[in-house]
């Protein structure tokens, strides 16, 4: 063996090797939710899946609860997808397109808008909503959450719309579109795939959020499932198999949309973050 | 009944004057070409036709109709762009009817016209294809597919084959022509391409900075240039011009070139004695062996096949000639040839201006 | 050709010199609500001392939340903490990408079912994560133990997460776990705009793979390497939900970011104007490094330019 074909060889172990790590935490939340009783304390630990034991993940959604957190969880999501798509892409078309007063002032706000951490809005979101009733709601969540998605999707989409040649538009005005005609029946269409990518990034973002749901919300049937399942860290007395099982299910969705969206994700991410 | 009117257009770009003011006449079904040197203004007045700019100044009219305020949709045109501008997510019979779409036209009227334009332009077989599967010309056809669809009143086209390998230009070129030829629709040609203008235009329109240098016939730019623009601009390898001064006596006028040669110039030409002017000669024209001697040592030859073009010092510059290919011509020799005297331009030097017998 | 003119033509075919604010002004007015009044709401609460148990009584008092951190060694413990937590993220994320993504630029069979599994980590939800982490790092039963056990290599008593000098270290191991997928993707997309014939031609050159990298890999990917140093550290700012749920900042504050301390006072201690006063600082600090990324780059296509 050449000493490059060594390194090729050793690079192709590595890579396998950093996949596999990545993949292990999941693998084993699903091996741990269909570990048996018996085993799951054994002297050796069991290593692969059960699969006598995949009963348990119809056993969670007995329970109501469960169904519930994701119930939600996919309303505050897909709330959150809707509301920032909307503000989003006039937004970020304009952007793209247009001059007007004040558009270096609103891109520094959004620039500025995502080195805001969460956690330090917390307080003033729950007084302002407060007052408005807003605690215990999808509304307060998908409001406050999509803040913090609106200027990420806004840069993703305004660098998608500076793709589409001006011409395009030009054509479809001369072809007899009007007004906001030409955005909806021929550009959106074109950059679809980044649309499509900035709305699994909400999603996602609505999916995963926590900070504001565990401060807003405090009745139990409006909590989303990242606030269901940290519910179960650090407390005993429910099986390790059903909280794994819970995650596997909760982590399922959130990693296929990306899986199936992730050239457009990833490239949209990259330009869209941080980029004046 | 002129189809398009431009009166006293004028087009500015904040403090930049790139149009200070053109008045032009377009007759129904001419086909003009608006052409010049790149940066002259030529797409802005296109797009001024069309509505995509707005005038700052003038009049802009379309079969009798005063447009300045007419939206782009409603003043009955169609337009080709250089970069085609097809809509991508769109198949070939989706881009051609999106117009008639938009207007609400049967569906059955729709199929048919499409279908008409089709097989005018060879694209049935394309129907169902996105742009992104087509190749450069199809595309370009797509493009014209879509403007001829909506039977407008008039056609722009700016630098439509521009995006094109010379091969397919020439193709492309000799397909315009004849679908102008079949359909008739007053047309407004832009390109940079001289050899494009002449071939297509019943009219051509040379801009320079925004003002119209001349316009009329090819065979009139060719062979009557108004001024020193124009005549370097038409033809092809572009016109020698010698500086020369004019010398009258006895009957006759003389230039007086550079390096002591002299020209024997029609005397009937309105050119004083002594006045600074600038010789023209063609050179696909300085090949007479009858005509005014022009003659010189050959510095460098580019045989092309059935012509050779030959450098040679003449007038105190390097002259630009072509001769037949058979000619045998070597480097170091003397090249002796000659041309018509009523082919030699003369310009008067100052203003640039051609002067002809009076 | 200024694209100004260009947009308010295209504004004035689409029927409207207003499109462009009507475009803007719901996006512009929302950010303004929920963005810009709480952002100076929680500037104000920074002056007062208002407490989580009242949080409608407003009492100014200056610049004390401020003076009071400058005494406050938990303050600089927590400031001490973010900057290896950041300077460690930073590190991590983008050494461990760059690696990855240079040995997936090349071919081979099941690349692109490697890059899809590689992926994962980042696009889970931190709660999960946090929650089969704590498992696998569970002192008794969890994977991790039972593997480094034999090895003789489990740390004193099982404790990870627990153990206030291992804390910070496996922290950052899972946040540099969770987000190397992100920087090896992002890089390896720009290593495949690096010409290649420029490689080939280092290669006949007889460049070796180090001097390869140096002088034809390097040069076409520092922009795209620069930009996720700044994401990486702006995001490693804000981190919360991953830190709070693997060790709420402790044991013994070993695990205390900015972030994280500034939801302790808030929500724990109830103090919610030192809290804001941290918020504050941590703001402070984000926009700053994004200043300095910005004049660093702008000064680094200047000089690009002048060559
Ligand atoms: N939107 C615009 N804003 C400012 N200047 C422009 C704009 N469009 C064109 N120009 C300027 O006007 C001049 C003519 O442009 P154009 O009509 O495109 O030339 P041509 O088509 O003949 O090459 C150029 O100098 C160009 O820079
Ligand atoms: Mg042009």
């Amino acid at each position: 063996m050449t000493r490059s074909e060594f390194i090729s060889h050793a690079a192709l172990v590595i890579i396998f090797v950093l996949a596999g790590l990545a993949i292990f935490p999941f693998y084993w939340m699903f091996v741990t939710a269909t570990t048996s009783d018996a085993n799951m304390f054994a002297a050796s630990p069991q290593l692969v899946p059960s699969l006598s034991q995949l009963g348990i993940f119809a056993q969670i959604f007995e329970e109501g609860a469960v169904k519930t957190w994701l119930a939600n969880s996919f309303i505050i999501a897909a709330g959150t997808t809707v509301l920032t798509l909307a503000l989003a892409i006039p937004l970020g078309y304009a952007f793209a397109r247009f001059p007007f007063w004040g558009k270096a002032g609103v891109g520094i706000g959004l620039l500025v808008t995502q080195m805001l951490p969460e956690a330090v809005l917390v307080v003033p979101l729950f007084s302002i909503f407060s007052p408005l009733g807003l605690l215990n709601s999808y509304a307060g969540l998908i409001l406050a959450n999509t803040a913090f998605t609106l200027p990420v999707i806004t840069w993703i989409l305004k660098n998608a719309f500076d793709t589409v040649p001006v011409e395009i538009e030009e054509a479809a005005v001369l072809d007899g579109c009007t007004g906001i005609n030409a955005l909806v029946r021929v550009v959106l269409p074109v950059i679809m795939p980044s649309v499509a990518a900035s709305a699994v990034i909400a999603f996602f973002h609505g999916w995963n959020e926590y900070v504001f749901a565990l401060t807003f919300i405090t009745n139990d049937t409006l909590k989303p499932a990242s606030v269901g399942l940290a519910g179960f860290i650090g407390e005993i007395s429910t099986p390790i198999q059903s909280v794994m099982a819970v995650g596997v299910v909760y982590t399922l969705p959130a990693v296929a949309l990306y899986l199936l969206m992730q050239r457009f994700i990833v490239s949209g991410m990259a330009a869209g973050s941080v980029k004046g | 009944m002129a189809s398009v009117i431009l009166n006293g257009v004028r087009k500015t770009f904040g403090a930049v004057n790139v149009i200070p003011g053109i008045d032009l006449e377009i007759e129904s079904g001419e086909f003009v070409a608006l052409v010049g040197p790149s940066g002259c203004g030529k797409s802005t007045l296109l797009r001024m036709i069309a509505g995509l700019e707005e005038v700052s100044g003038g009049e802009v009219w379309i079969e009798g109709r005063k447009v300045n305020d007419v939206s782009p949709k409603d003043r009955n045109i169609a337009m080709v762009f250089q970069s085609y501008a097809l809509y991508p997510q769109m198949t070939v019979a989706e881009n051609m009817s999106f117009n008639l779409r938009l207007a609400k036209k049967p569906k059955a009227e729709i199929r048919e016209r499409v279908a008409e334009a089709a097989r005018m332009l060879d694209l049935e077989a394309l129907l169902d294809r996105k742009p992104g599967q087509l190749s450069g010309g199809q595309r370009q056809r797509v493009a014209m597919g879509r403007a001829i669809v909506r039977s407008p009143k008039v056609f722009l086209f700016d630098e439509p084959l521009s995006n094109l390998d010379a091969k397919l230009r020439v193709a492309m070129r000799a397909e315009i022509k004849q679908l102008h030829q079949k359909v008739k629709t007053t047309s407004v040609y832009v390109t940079h391409d001289q050899i494009e203008a002449m071939t297509l235009a019943d009219r051509l329109v040379v801009l320079n900075k925004g003002h119209v240098e001349q316009q009329g016939s090819p065979l009139d730019l060719y062979n009557r240039p108004a001024n020193l623009f124009v005549a370097g601009f038409i033809g092809s390898p572009a016109m020698n011009f010698l500086e020369a001064r004019a010398a009258r006596g006895d009957g006759h006028l003389r230039a007086q070139l550079a390096d002591g040669n002299a020209l024997e110039l029609d005397p009937a030409l309105g050119v004083a004695d002594g006045q600074e002017i600038i010789i023209g000669l063609r050179p696909e024209l300085i090949n007479n062996d009858a005509g005014e001697a022009v003659c010189g040592e050959v510095i460098m030859i580019e045989p092309m096949g059935a012509q050779t073009l030959v450098y040679f010092s003449y007038g105190g510059k390097t002259v630009t000639a072509i001769v037949d290919g058979e000619h045998r011509v070597a480097v170091g020799e003397t090249f002796r040839s000659g041309i018509e005297r009523r082919r030699i331009h003369v310009f008067d030097r100052a203003s640039g201006m051609r002067r002809d017998p009076e | 050709m200024s694209s100004h003119s260009h947009g308010t033509q295209l504004a004035r075919i689409h029927g409207s010199r207003w499109l462009p604010y009507m475009l803007v002004l719901p996006g512009v007015v929302y950010l303004l609500v929920f963005q810009g009044i709480p952002l100076l709401q929680e500037m104000r609460l920074s002056v007062s001392n208002t407490s989580l148990l009242n949080p409608s009584r407003f009492n100014f008092i200056g610049v004390a939340n401020f003076s009071r951190l400058l005494r406050d060694p938990n303050f600089f413990n927590s400031i001490q903490v973010t900057a290896i937590y950041v300077a460690g993220c930073v590190i991590g994320t983008i050494g461990l990408g760059l690696f990855a993504a240079l040995l997936m630029d090349r071919e081979f069979t099941g690349r692109s079912f490697v890059r899809s599994l590689i992926i994962i980590p980042w696009a889970a939800p931190p709660v999960a994560i946090a929650l089969v982490f704590r498992w696998m790092l569970n002192g008794q039963y969890g994977i991790v133990n039972r593997g480094l056990e034999p090895l003789g290599l489990m740390p004193a008593e099982g404790l990870w997460l627990d153990n206030p000098s291992l804390a910070l270290i496996t922290v950052l191991a899972i946040t540099i776990w969770q987000l190397f997928p992100f920087t090896a993707v992002v890089i390896l997309a720009s290593l495949q705009s690096v010409p290649k014939e420029l490689k080939e031609a280092a290669q006949i050159d007889g460049a070796g793979l180090w001097a390869q990298f140096h002088a034809v890999t390097w040069p076409v990917i520092r922009p795209t390497v620069a930009l996720l140093a700044l994401l990486m550290t702006i995001w490693s700012i804000r981190r919360f939900e991953l830190i709070w749920l693997l060790t709420q900042g402790g044991p013994v504050g070993s695990t205390n970011t900015l972030v994280i301390d500034l939801y302790r006072r808030g929500f724990i201690i109830n103090k919610l104007g030192e809290a804001a006063a941290v918020g504050m600082v941590g703001m402070a600090v984000s926009v700053l490094v994004t200043i300095a990324y910005f004049a660093v780059a702008n000064r680094a296509t200047r000089a690009e330019k002048m060559r």
